[in-house]
């Protein structure tokens, strides 16, 4: 017997995509500049905390919907 | 006459000296407020086992991720007037308000199990890794 709420709707990531398009556009900043100035390193380091990020809300999300 | 019997609040008809309305924070900030109110009460029970939302752990993360997103912001576009307006403004998309109240109560029960989730904390979550996520593929990143 369960009457959990369903598993929440992610959103649509087209959704988010637009989002972060129109707000880099309005504000003028063009993401290929960008990607040149960055180092290796940097991008590296950016990966790795994205990642991380990533794990730890999968975790979160798999440790509420496992404990059924 | 028929006296009127005293209340409390009689002075908030007194058109002077009430300006309640009028001091408000014009600031707008970053702000994500949450609150949860979870009670479960067992009574009479026995073999009752509970499972709930670890809520100042996602808390915790969400705020690890909007950090995450100043950070990326900052290294990428520079502290700039520029880089403040997108974080102010990717910030203004996650801007949340919630209150979670629920209530559990089990009694005269026996060998159960309660799991209780706060969903709304769980998609806020999911949504800014998104957001993070978008903004650093947009850069080759990942």
């Amino acid at each position: 017997m369960s009457n959990l709420p369903e598993k929440p709707n992610a959103i649509s990531n087209k959704v988010i995509d637009l989002l972060v398009d129109d707000t880099l556009r309005r504000n003028g900043i063009d993401p290929d500049n960008i990607k040149k100035k960055l180092s290796d390193q940097q991008k590296k380091q950016l990966k790795e905390l994205v990642e991380d990020l990533t794990t730890q809300v999968n975790k979160f999300n798999n440790q509420s919907s496992t404990d059924k | 006459m028929e006296k009127r019997k005293w209340r409390a609040l009689d002075h908030c008809d007194d058109p002077c000296g009430n300006d309640s309305d009028v001091l408000q924070d014009g600031k707008q900030s970053v702000s994500t407020k949450q609150q949860s109110f979870e009670r479960i009460i067992v009574k009479d029970s026995e073999g009752v086992e509970i499972h709930s939302t670890d809520t100042q752990a996602a808390i915790s993360l969400q705020l690890g991720i909007q950090a995450a997103i100043a950070a990326v912001i900052s290294i990428t576009i520079g502290d700039s007037e520029q880089g403040k307006a997108v974080t102010q403004e990717l910030n203004q998309f996650i801007k949340t308000k919630q209150r979670n109240v629920q209530t559990t109560i089990v009694e005269g029960s026996r060998n159960i199990s309660v799991t209780t989730t706060d969903t709304d904390l769980a998609v806020n979550i999911q949504a800014m890794l998104q957001i993070l996520v978008a903004i650093v593929a947009k850069l080759d990143i990942l």
